[in-house]
């Protein structure tokens, strides 16, 4: 990935996440809000290189860690992961548009459970929460409507659909 | 049979990120609230606050326009509800002026000192925490302010939270509905003690330690001695309850502070006695932590903390 796109990236990444801190502290429809970064690392992971996906969502993982008030390491877990998940899955869906809604609401639903389960293992007691079940499925509906906005806008950024130097190949 | 070298270099990088994401988790855990962890995190938010200011100052008109049309539906109903409130208020100002003046006199009856004033310091919230999961906020006042470490946060409704953070230009707010929060709680009209329990977004769990007490719908909790200043109102009992004969009495409230819509704060320069009151959060000690014959010593002083006001008293302090 060249310097610039790599800037770009990371510029963007660092918005999202001050926009989920700011403007989504107060649109919140229905008391939630859709999780921006996330959101954004599974635009990219779509794209770049297999390598730089997974560090990528690592590195936005540490970052939502250091603004978030759970273990250092636990949201890098996830959006490492979630960003394996889309390198698994994305050939597949440049086959058949129609299921990157889905997809991205799954895959949203997924690591905010994922989070869940992991942070009440490591003493967060998130599953302890009455309204868990809104806080997962709310944030993946608002970024499943929101793909339709930030996926081709992370396209748009990359300069093209295809320009990968490593495919992801198993 | 499974070799190193029948993976992937993708998945190999994978499952490297994972372990050490994992022992980031083990590492910071560890640390327990200090080591590089805090560092890190203290680090990132002075770095992180300037983008937040520029990016709030920026998305504030989308921010208002949202809130404004949110609130077109609900301003009548939100209008009838405040002139019903503006009549109760009034109602007990003229009580609680004439209950004053009476403590006055018994107070110089009985020679007992006023209690001590705490001041506080004001704030804005500057963001919230990164993910529905964060039950924090992050306000524009840091050490450099005055702010410190465990320090109690209030509206103009009542306690909001605690200081969990501080760098030099902000500060992290742990809020009351954090799971992990456990506030030791007083009721006004009895002063029967409990144990009040953050459950993130949902109305919070009320325990109370005798089993024989009742709470009614309405009944307001305010702070019992510890961690808190005592007399601060924290919620209001949504369902009555009465115990049952060997089992302690459990019941739900909910916070008095406007949690969800909050924008300015004060931070109450209080410091909680190491000496006296245990760690709530560690649920070692939480029985001995609340005398039971405490609510009725406070119970006076709970009544004449305006905590509504630029200084909040302190009352009921452990002697």
């Amino acid at each position: 990935m060249k310097l610039r796109r790599l800037v770009a990236v990371v510029v963007i990444v660092l918005i999202a996440a001050a926009l989920q801190t700011t403007m989504f502290a107060r649109l919140r429809p229905f008391d939630s809000a859709p999780a921006l970064v996330l959101l954004v690392v599974i635009a990219f992971a779509r794209h770049i290189p297999a390598e730089a996906a997974l560090i990528l969502g690592f590195g936005a993982g540490v970052l939502q860690d250091l603004l978030a008030d759970s273990p250092l390491g636990l949201w890098a877990l996830v959006f490492t992961s979630a960003a394996y998940f889309v390198l698994r899955f994305r050939d597949r869906l440049e086959d058949d548009f129609s299921l990157i809604g889905p997809f991205v609401f799954a895959v949203t639903a997924g690591s905010l459970a994922l989070f869940s389960v992991l942070g009440t293992i490591f003493g967060e007691k998130t599953l302890a929460d009455v309204g868990i079940i809104k806080k997962v499925l709310l944030p993946s509906l608002y970024n499943m409507l929101l793909a339709a906005l930030i996926l081709p806008f992370a396209t748009w950024v990359l300069g093209a659909a295809r320009r990968r130097t490593t495919p992801f190949e198993l | 049979m499974w070799r190193p070298g029948n993976i992937d270099r993708p998945t190999g990088v994978f499952v490297g990120l994972l372990v050490l994401s994992l022992a980031l988790v083990t590492v910071d855990l560890r640390a327990s609230g200090g080591g590089l962890g805090t560092t890190l995190r203290d680090g990132a938010q002075t770095l992180f606050a300037p983008v937040e200011r520029v990016v709030a100052s920026a998305t504030r008109p989308v921010a208002d326009a949202f809130e404004n049309l949110s609130n077109l539906f609900s301003l009548s109903a939100d209008n009838q509800r405040l002139r019903a409130q503006v009549a109760d208020l009034e109602r007990q100002l003229q009580e609680t002026e004439s209950l004053q003046v009476r403590v006055s006199e018994l107070e110089a009856l009985l020679g007992v000192d006023p209690p001590a004033g705490l001041d506080s310091i004001a704030a804005q919230v500057l963001a919230v925490g990164v993910s529905e999961f964060d039950q924090v906020r992050v306000i524009d006042k840091g050490s450099d302010d005055g702010v410190g470490i465990d320090m109690p946060v209030v509206d103009e409704g009542g306690l909001i939270g605690r200081v969990v953070a501080v760098t030099g230009s902000v500060s992290r707010v742990r809020l009351i509905t954090d799971p992990t929060i456990h506030i030791a709680v007083r009721i006004e009209r009895t002063g029967e003690t409990g144990v009040l329990t953050g459950r993130g977004s949902g109305p919070m769990v009320l325990e109370l330690f005798n089993t024989d007490a009742a709470v009614v719908e309405g009944d307001l909790l305010v702070t019992a001695d510890g961690r808190f200043p005592a007399g601060i109102p924290v919620a209001r009992v949504r369902t009555a309850a009465r115990a049952e004969v060997g089992f302690s009495l459990r019941t739900t409230a909910d916070p008095v502070a406007g949690l969800t819509s909050i924008d300015f704060v004060r931070v109450l320069v209080f410091t909680r006695d190491e000496a006296t009151v245990g760690d709530l959060e560690d649920q070692e000690r939480l029985p001995a932590t609340v005398p039971s014959d405490s609510g009725s010593q406070s119970e006076g002083d709970a009544d004449q903390l305006p905590t509504t006001t630029t200084s909040t008293t302190q009352g009921g302090s452990t002697p």
